[in-house]
């Protein structure tokens, strides 16, 4: 019985990120429209995309072998599992201890996916796409890798039910330790995390390997119809999911309390205020960033993440471990 | 790791009205003085001197020798204006007409004197032949 609230659970919180996801991305072009001062789609836009998407012809090259029409499905499949382990302004469904390993692996696994299709259309374009796909999701992680370990570890020292989970941040915050070095290495951390979100979501500098204007969209080159709409909406849906990363390690506080609302509505209520909040970190670190940057060379992009973006995790990590050990008092 | 430049720029045309002229819903924007549209031919005033035809680059018009007018088909015009400024008699002029999209590249909207016109006019000059004679 259980199980089957929590599945039911699951199919809710499904399609509420799906289309609370899809509709970010319509204001996300609303908003960056408004930018270049023009006026821009429709908000529903995205929808209406999906729809026209899902409605078309799917054409499958010739040389394109089996695993061509896979990597859609398992690229979705991979993402609305991803949502199972996602802090959405309440415990993940199926939290349990040391979940965060799961969620780092499922979200890389979105974008392996992506490569593993492109390489398996045959089109060189693609190929190529999915080179820089790769090389940017190695660049990528362990910067973020760090941090959230990092902060995961701290957290534990506060004492949590489940260490490592990814429920840990709404029993313990990062700001809670209140020390001047904490907060500074937070900050810092902070930093990072958008810069990670805005490489997660290859937007602005990261915007590498769909790359529109040289690579021909790069990995999706050879995608068409449903399979190209099930790609757009699980790119939706991870952007979603990672922005819901980053918000519950920075900004986890929660309103249900302050209104005094318990059970179903407060979830309810968290989960909405969740949505803006992910909307908020969103908008600095996709609309703000696509709107202000261009796209970085590969090698260029390789060097930020190597050589500014791990650099300030591991400051970061460092501050939060000098003030754990209490080495500066 | 400086901010863009375009920062400000950006966060300041959030708060200002698109820069747009959202045209269906509203008049297109307005032609400048001399804009060659689409080409209007006058069939009375020509007098059948072939001068556009020899001077168009296009390939717009034909001479049609049995009526001594030209024909048009404004699918290849390239708005050049030079029949206009070579007819001795004005029966050439530019409109500021410009929204010429049509789903049949022989339409009506794209042709001057064809067709009946012509068939009409060639009747006509038969009639006056036999009046005369």
């Amino acid at each position: 019985m259980n199980l089957l609230y929590a599945t039911l659970e699951f199919i809710g919180v499904y399609v509420y990120v799906s289309l609370a996801s899809l509709l970010w991305a319509g204001i996300d072009r609303k908003l960056v429209a408004r930018m270049q001062r023009r006026i821009g789609p429709p908000l529903l836009q995205p929808f209406y995309d999906f729809l026209k998407l899902a409605g078309k012809e799917s054409i499958i090259p010739r040389d394109a072998n089996r695993f061509f029409e896979l990597a859609p499905l398992l690229a979705l499949a991979t993402s609305i599992a991803l949502l199972a382990y996602t802090p959405l302004g309440f415990e993940p469904i199926f939290g349990t201890k040391g979940d965060v390993v799961v969620f780092i692996y499922l979200l890389t696994l979105v974008g392996f996916v992506r490569m593993a299709g492109a390489v398996s259309s045959g089109s060189p374009y693609a190929q190529v796409g999915a080179q820089r796909e790769m090389t940017i999701l190695a660049s990528r992680e362990p910067p973020m890798m760090l941090a959230l370990f990092a902060i995961l570890w701290r957290l534990k020292g506060l004492g949590v039910e489940k260490p490592f989970s990814m429920g840990t941040f709404y029993e313990h915050s990062v700001w809670e330790l209140g020390t001047p070095l904490s907060v500074i290495g937070a900050l810092l951390l902070l930093v990072a995390f958008l810069f990670w979100l805005s490489s997660e979501i290859e937007v602005g500098y990261f915007d590498i390997p769909e790359a529109e204007t040289e690579l021909a969209e790069g990995p999706m080159a050879e995608y068409s119809g449903r399979h190209l709409a099930m790609f757009e909406l699980a790119g939706a849906i991870k952007t979603f999911v990672s922005a819901s990363l980053v918000v519950a390690i920075f900004f986890p506080w929660g309103i249900s309390g302050q209104l005094g609302l318990t059970g179903l509505p407060a979830t309810v209520v968290e989960l909405l205020f969740h949505t803006l909040k992910v909307f908020a970190v969103l908008f600095v670190s996709m609309s703000l960033f696509r709107a202000t940057t261009g796209r970085l060379r590969i090698t260029q992009a390789v060097n930020m993440l190597w050589a500014r973006l791990l650099p300030a995790s591991v400051v970061g990590t460092l501050l939060l471990i000098i003030d754990t050990l209490g080495v500066v008092a | 790791m400086k901010l863009p430049t375009t920062l400000s720029t950006v966060l300041g045309n959030l708060f200002k009205k698109p820069a747009t002229n959202p045209f269906p819903k509203t008049e297109p924007v307005p032609v400048p003085e001399k804009f060659r549209g689409k080409l209007v031919y006058d069939v009375d005033r020509c007098v059948g001197c072939k001068l556009c035809v020899t001077v168009c680059p296009a390939g717009v018009i034909e001479y049609v020798p049995e009526v001594r007018k030209v024909t048009f088909w404004l699918g290849r015009c390239v708005f050049c204006q030079q029949c206009v400024d070579v007819c001795p008699v004005n029966a050439l002029s530019m409109s500021d007409e410009f929204l010429l999209a049509t789903t049949d590249k022989y339409d009506d909207n794209l042709r001057w004197f064809h067709g009946e016109e012509i068939e009409r006019l060639k009747e006509k000059l038969a009639e006056k032949k036999k009046t005369k004679a």
